[in-house]
């Protein structure tokens, strides 16, 4: 081959090498990008007088007078709407009869469309589902709606060889010749009169209980089943994994024995998770019964086995790390081995086996797999300590998938979903930003 | 408290060994009665330790049990010859089928394209860390795998599901034709470059420049004409749904990525200096000394990557579950990977909500019949890459 060729391909191959690890830079900006920014919305929106209305009437929060003067302002901008729409049923007693059926059936459609948007029609009885006594909390979800109202959605088949195509008919078509279409373009101009949005910075979100599925409220079942899932898991996978890392480090030699603990271990660290949950079914729940049913301690102890080998190793090498001299000089002084364990090596190895513990809490926190059987239920209430040892608990990871697949109007609540992805991806984040910098620190003491 | 209890042993036991002692040598002696007693402790503490060990090995002995304890009612002959034959999926129906050949080709399929994605790029990236790039930017980019790594699957799976299924499905074609470009070009160039050096070389006996630029623009106009029809047909491909096996597989090799490319740069490290500065002082470039010398040497760590990436992507449930379609049947044709497919993790996730596990129905101990192949998929995996390691060690004599 030529020389330049050569040096071409070197080159070349160079660049492969940028190409892919810029690629791999790339996927997690373009995946972490749209998770933070649309999550960031969960909790800065520009939130709507029935946001406002919602969190008065039943959060109790807000300004009194204020509250009731803004509804007071969008009623008095809602009240031409329905006016319009007492009209149409008016004026369709008067149409044609072969026209009234149609017409009827639209005007029907009609309110709907505006019952989603503003909320309950005045005076009516007020429905049992929390999401039907508001109109739209935030802005963006009400400019959806409002295309709603004005435009019905058909599908054109037209071209035989193609698939159906989704076409959008402007609703006033239907009402042509009554009074009535002149709602449209009033509703248009004077949406933003009627739902006064204001920037709004909603904290409750992280605070507050879920309502009526996820429509309103916030996340706080989640965030403290996760919490406890954690928290239990990583109370039982440290003690076990640090004492196995001492023996390992300490006091194993190199026997059939030990090698066969090793080769356990990256099994059990190779296991998939979906098989730790069915494991955790049949073993903690239906075998040794630690709950009724599915249970927070259930989960943890799943969880606990599925730490267990990263956890392990983490804290194997935080141990072997330390140097020698340090341990010949306990024992020179006379301590004993576990003495020169407990006193020297592991105050040294101790950030190193933080850092594996962090990372390792990161990966309880997010995994779903082995809590669905264990302890995951989509709808709950925050539990109270005393209440692990019995109780199901919702969690952030799974309720993700459950709000994202499950849930009846999964469009409606984007908003839910994305600042959930947002919390539990910022808590594994700052895990393990925290074990990078320990780490930093660690690399920064050695060097001296 | 815990500390001065420490040091009162402490003290306790340097009186004993002072007041015992009759002479200043045999002073710094311990006397028979504590020497037993000492070596007591010290084995019962092993034996504890010893025991805490072995928590991970019952684990795992346990979970081997379990499972097939309660994949054994499901298993008979007929039942078992259907299962791994039949693609009908009928859990609900009377009679119910469980026919779960299909379910495992989807399996199978999702792995293949996630290491088909993520074993190029991650061996690129691995020699990029190990080779390529200097100190400082290499403290970079440890982080960023590190963070792809810790991700929690769901939020790759809501990513598949929300953000890039919809793209898919809407710009398909579009985003196939610039897949294509993005891979066509490079590649094409490089195949060019080399076509026309062989090429030329065995033309023109003494391989003139002006030979070489004459077969190279002449191959660069096919390749870019391929391309351009390529990128055509892609661009005309209509996805019907985008949640498919096309989507799980991107995004399974990216979470597959970490894993492959911290091993396989462990293994590229161990390969050590000696060996790249041979090749180098052979004449060798870059390029050359790794693909030819580096990467030979340390193909043993290579291969437990890709294999740990493979275990990595078959394992993994919730992205497959949220974004793979979960329909069990073939794809027709078989290679199609723009049709929705359904895996063994995904069924078990998702059936078990409705098997009735408390009375333990046919459909919960199918459930756990699969869960035994996944985990005899990675046991067999797991111990395959352990016996590469432990060869190289063997060969090495470490």
């Amino acid at each position: 081959m030529h020389l330049r060729t050569r040096h071409v391909l070197n080159r070349a191959f160079t660049g492969l090498g940028y190409v892919a690890t810029s690629i791999m830079a790339g996927a997690l900006l373009v995946l972490l990008v749209p998770i933070f920014v649309r999550g960031a919305g969960a909790i800065v929106f520009r939130g709507t007088v029935e946001f406002r209305r919602y969190l008065f009437e039943q959060e109790g929060r807000g300004d009194r007078e204020a509250v009731h003067n803004e509804i007071a302002h969008a009623r008095a901008a809602r009240a031409p709407v329905y006016a319009m729409l007492a009209e149409a049923e008016k004026e369709i007693a008067t149409a044609p009869l072969t026209r009234q059926r149609e017409l009827r059936s639209a005007l029907a459609e009609l309110r709907d469309a505006i019952r989603e948007l503003l909320g309950p029609d005045p005076g009516q009885r007020t429905p049992v589902l929390l999401r039907q006594q508001y109109g739209q909390t935030r802005w963006d979800r009400a400019l959806v709606k409002l295309h709603e109202v004005l435009y019905t959605e058909t599908w054109d088949y037209s071209d035989p060889s193609g698939m159906g195509r989704k076409v959008y008919v402007p609703r006033a078509e239907a009402f042509t010749g009554l009074g009535v279409t002149a709602l449209f373009p009033y509703v248009e101009t004077h949406l933003s009169a009627m739902l006064r949005p204001r920037l709004t910075l909603y904290w409750g979100f992280l605070t507050d209980d879920s309502r009526d599925a996820h429509f309103f409220g916030g996340i706080m079942p989640e965030l403290l089943g996760t919490f406890y899932l954690t928290v239990g898991a990583m109370l039982i996978a440290i003690p076990l994994g640090v004492l196995t890392a001492i023996y390992l480090a300490e006091y194993a030699g190199d026997n059939m024995a030990v090698r066969f603990l090793r080769s356990c271990m990256s099994t059990l660290a190779g296991v998939p998770s979906i098989v730790f949950g069915l494991f955790g079914l049949a073993f903690f729940i239906n075998t040794l019964h630690v709950s009724h049913s599915k249970s927070v301690l259930a989960g943890s102890l799943t969880l606990a086995l599925l730490v267990l080998p990263t956890v392990i190793r983490a804290s194997e090498e935080a141990i072997r790390a330390v140097p020698h001299t340090y341990r010949e000089a306990a024992l020179s002084l006379g301590a004993s081995t576990w003495r020169t364990v407990c006193t020297v090596v592991l105050p040294a190895a101790l950030p190193g086996i933080l850092t594996g513990i962090v990372i390792s809490m990161g990966r309880a926190a997010g995994e779903t797999a082995p809590i669905i059987f264990t302890a995951a239920v989509s709808v709950g209430v925050p539990l109270k300590l005393w209440e692990v040892f019995n109780h199901p608990t919702p969690a952030l990871s799974w309720n993700i998938y459950n709000v994202s697949t499950e849930h009846e109007a999964v469009d409606e609540i984007r908003h839910v979903q994305f600042g959930m992805v947002c919390v539990l991806v910022g808590l594994v984040l700052l895990l393990n930003l925290t074990a990078i910098m320990l780490r930093a620190r660690i690399a920064r003491k050695l060097k001296g | 408290m815990d500390e001065a209890g420490a040091q009162g042993i402490a003290d306790k036991g340097a009186r004993e060994v002072t007041t015992r002692g009759c002479c200043p040598p045999s002073g710094l002696l311990l006397s028979a009665g504590a020497r037993r007693r000492q070596r007591f402790f010290h084995f019962l503490g092993q034996g504890f330790l010893f025991g805490v060990a072995s928590v991970s090995a019952i684990a795992v002995f346990f979970i081997f049990i379990f499972i097939v304890r309660d994949a054994l009612p499901f298993c008979t002959w007929a039942r078992l010859r259907d299962f791994f034959t039949s693609t009908r999926w009928y859990p609900s129906g009377s009679p119910p089928e469980f026919g779960a050949l299909a379910i495992m080709y989807g399996s199978m399929m999702v792995t293949v394209g996630a290491v088909v994605v993520a074993v190029p790029l991650g061996i690129a990236a691995a020699v990029c860390l190990s080779d390529v790039l200097p100190f400082s930017l290499r403290q970079v980019v440890k982080p960023v795998i590190e963070i792809l790594a810790a991700i929690p699957s769901v939020a790759y799976g809501f990513f598949a599901l929300v953000v890039f299924a919809p793209l898919l499905q809407d710009h398909g074609g579009r985003v196939l034709a610039i897949l294509v470009w993005l891979f066509g070009v490079p590649v094409g160039a490089l195949a060019v470059l080399v076509a026309s050096d062989m090429l030329s070389r065995r033309l023109t006996s003494g391989g003139e420049r002006r030979g070489q630029g004459l077969i190279a623009a002449a191959l660069a106009t096919v390749v870019v004409i391929a391309l351009v029809w390529l990128s055509r047909r892609a661009a005309t491909i209509q996805i019907d749904s985008g949640t498919n096996a096309l989507n799980v597989s991107l995004i399974l090799g990216i979470m597959a990525l970490p894993t492959i490319v911290s091993v396989s740069e462990d293994a590229l490290q161990a390969a050590g200096s000696e060996l790249r500065e041979g090749s180098y002082a052979l004449g060798a470039t870059r390029a050359e000394t790794i693909l030819n010398v580096v990467i030979p040497a340390a193909s043993g760590g290579i291969s437990a990557a890709i294999i740990l990436g493979f275990m990595r992507a078959i394992g993994e449930t919730m992205v497959v579950w949220m974004a793979s379609g979960n329909a069990a049947q073939l794809p027709r044709p078989l290679y199609n990977y723009l049709m929705p497919v359904r895996t063994l993790t995904a069924t078990i996730a998702g059936d078990m909500g409705e098997a009735d596990h408390v009375t333990g129905s046919e459909r919960y101990h199918v459930l756990f019949v699969m869960a035994l192949v996944l985990l005899l998929i990675s046991f067999a995996c797991n111990s395959f890459s352990e016996w590469i390691i432990w060869r190289r060690r063997k060969r090495l004599g470490v």
